[in-house]
């Protein structure tokens, strides 16, 4: 345990230890150089926006994560879904995933201005941003998941008369799950941006549409201060199922993944 | 006390005073074609209870679908395969499969995963924790029962293989090439255990190799198989003391067998 808490703070010290003394390095240089806050708040303005206006950016901030969230299960869900048609049926898997595969081609976040024209200004075109950015890298993961099982032992399983459903719950369920979970934690991102440019395009609340609004005012202190606060959220959500991962794939340690276990 | 835990389903067959006991395994005129590729011609072959018999081919000579056709996975395109007098059509329980590769579940422990099998078949687990125990013990693997597949080695984790594949009682053992990914040192040992395991269990053993000494070493007899399409070349029983020891690889008699094996093999190369 005390090796443990020895060893994160040796390789999270550097990290932290260059990060402050960048940011007093800013705050130093811009107050030095006598920089305007319109151009480059220094941190201590940033921070300090974060606290005065707090209410104002909390109030934003909850909108687009309960989106992110939404939309995120329900791509998680959805694509696992899908992941399942693809194991299991052929005409899913020769008919439709090689068009799934291809229509990533189109850079999603361009299909944001159709959304509004189809479903409006509000939570809906966000929602559904989110589910398309998000849907392809869980679909893909699980289904690489479901489908990696070892030959040998599907064999075993049915010559020992296992049914589907057995050898979907006990073998390729759990075998897929280290998959689904990089899935989640490339799709978490994604969701976040996919929620941000949204409310670029058209929105009148989110952390998307502050960060906008603060730019049309010229108030940079606020946009940093929301950009801030947006990082730390999706920080957030990838450690949650970071942290997720790491208790329920017990059987994966950090210095042994892409090794045996995972083939 | 081994005869206790080890109730072997083929003792109980010839107490009913079924006649088909003394031959678990009876392979009538097999053949398997792959589109326009013969893969087997005409293989036939009887093994009788308690027998341990290798099949020695080189590799990719069909050797594998053969077993995958006795463990009911695989089609056969005509001829009959019976087991304990019964037709193959599908996967039976009274047989158990051993792979090149371990084949285990890397989030189970190795308890779990002896048990796994127990769970496929639905039978209940409670009953059958005891005789793994005692199977993962006889495999010199009992202090790991509790451990999971990574943590163990490479002949460890095939010794688990083989307790899988037992842990049902299963009539016939099939064992496809299960210590070619092992170090020699390893798969010498790996020979002895099995034979050991064999003995106190008293199974058919249906042993696939391409190792002529690995085969010459267990069986109680050795098929020859040639190259596509396969067929069975020579049938060599092996007259040798049991139990078998590392040291009697290096008798005289040892390796008149290995020569005659190798000939046979070597002729269905000159073919």
């Amino acid at each position: 345990m005390l090796n443990k808490v020895r060893r994160f703070f040796v390789e999270l010290g550097w990290p932290i230890a260059i990060s402050v003394a960048a940011l007093l390095l800013w705050e130093v240089a811009v107050r030095e150089l006598g920089v305007r806050s319109i151009i480059l708040p220094p941190p201590s303005e940033v921070f300090d926006a974060m606290l005065q206006r707090s209410e104002l950016l909390l109030t934003n901030l909850w909108p687009s994560l309960y989106l992110t969230v939404l939309g995120f299960g329900l791509s998680v869900v959805g694509g696992v879904l899908v992941a399942v048609l693809i194991t299991y049926s052929s005409i899913v898997r020769k008919g439709f995933y090689p068009i799934i595969v291809v229509s990533q081609v189109v850079p999603k976040i361009a299909i944001a201005p159709l959304f509004v024209v189809w479903f409006g200004t509000g939570a809906m075109s966000s929602l559904l941003l989110v589910v398309l950015v998000t849907f392809f890298p869980m679909t893909i993961n699980s289904a690489l998941g479901f489908q990696s099982i070892d030959e040998d032992m599907h064999r075993m399983a049915r010559a020992l008369t296992g049914s589907n459903w057995q050898i979907f719950w006990k073998i390729r369920m759990p075998h897929a799950l280290p998959y689904i979970f990089s899935g989640m934690k490339i799709s978490i991102t994604l969701a976040v941006i996919g929620v941000i440019v949204s409310e670029f395009v058209a929105s009148q609340e989110g952390i998307g549409y502050l960060i906008k609004l603060a730019g049309g005012l010229l108030d940079t202190p606020l946009m940093m201060a929301a950009i801030t606060l947006l990082s730390m959220s999706g920080l957030a959500l990838y450690g949650l199922i970071a942290l997720a991962e790491h208790h329920l794939i017990y059987w994966q340690t950090a210095d042994d993944t892409g090794e045996s276990s995972r083939s | 006390m081994r005869a206790k835990i080890l109730f072997t389903s083929s003792m109980t067959a010839e107490s009913e005073g079924r006649p088909a006991a003394s031959q678990v395994l009876r392979i009538k005129d097999v053949r398997k074609v792959y589109g326009d590729l013969e893969v087997i011609r005409n293989v036939s072959l009887n093994v009788a209870a308690t027998e341990f018999v290798g099949i020695l081919g080189p590799s990719g000579c069909g050797k594998s679908t053969l077993l995958m056709m006795i463990a009911g996975l695989v089609e056969r395109t005509a001829g009959e395969i019976l087991i304990i007098g019964e037709l193959v059509t599908g996967p039976r329980r009274e047989v158990g499969v051993v792979f090149q590769q371990p084949v285990l579940l890397p989030w189970r422990t190795v308890l779990d995963n002896v048990l796994f099998p127990i769970e496929l078949l639905k039978l209940s687990r409670a009953k059958y924790k005891e005789r793994a125990m005692e199977l993962l013990t006889m495999a010199k693997i009992g202090d790991f029962a509790h451990h999971l597949p990574r943590q163990l080695s490479g002949g460890m984790r095939q010794r688990v293989s083989i307790c899988c594949a037992l842990i049902h009682d299963p009539s016939i053992l099939l064992m496809d090439e299960p210590f070619s990914a092992l170090d020699a040192i390893t798969r010498d040992e790996m020979g002895v255990e099995l034979l050991r395991i064999w003995q106190a269990n008293r199974k058919t053993v249906i042993f696939v190799t391409h190792s002529i000494r690995e085969a010459a070493f267990l069986s109680d007899r050795v098929l020859v198989m040639g190259r596509r399409p396969a067929t069975i070349l020579d049938d060599v029983a092996i007259d040798l003391r049991r139990p078998r020891q590392i040291s009697m690889m290096e008798d005289e008699r040892f390796n008149q067998y290995v020569r005659r094996l190798r000939k046979a093999i070597e002729a269905s190369h000159a073919q």
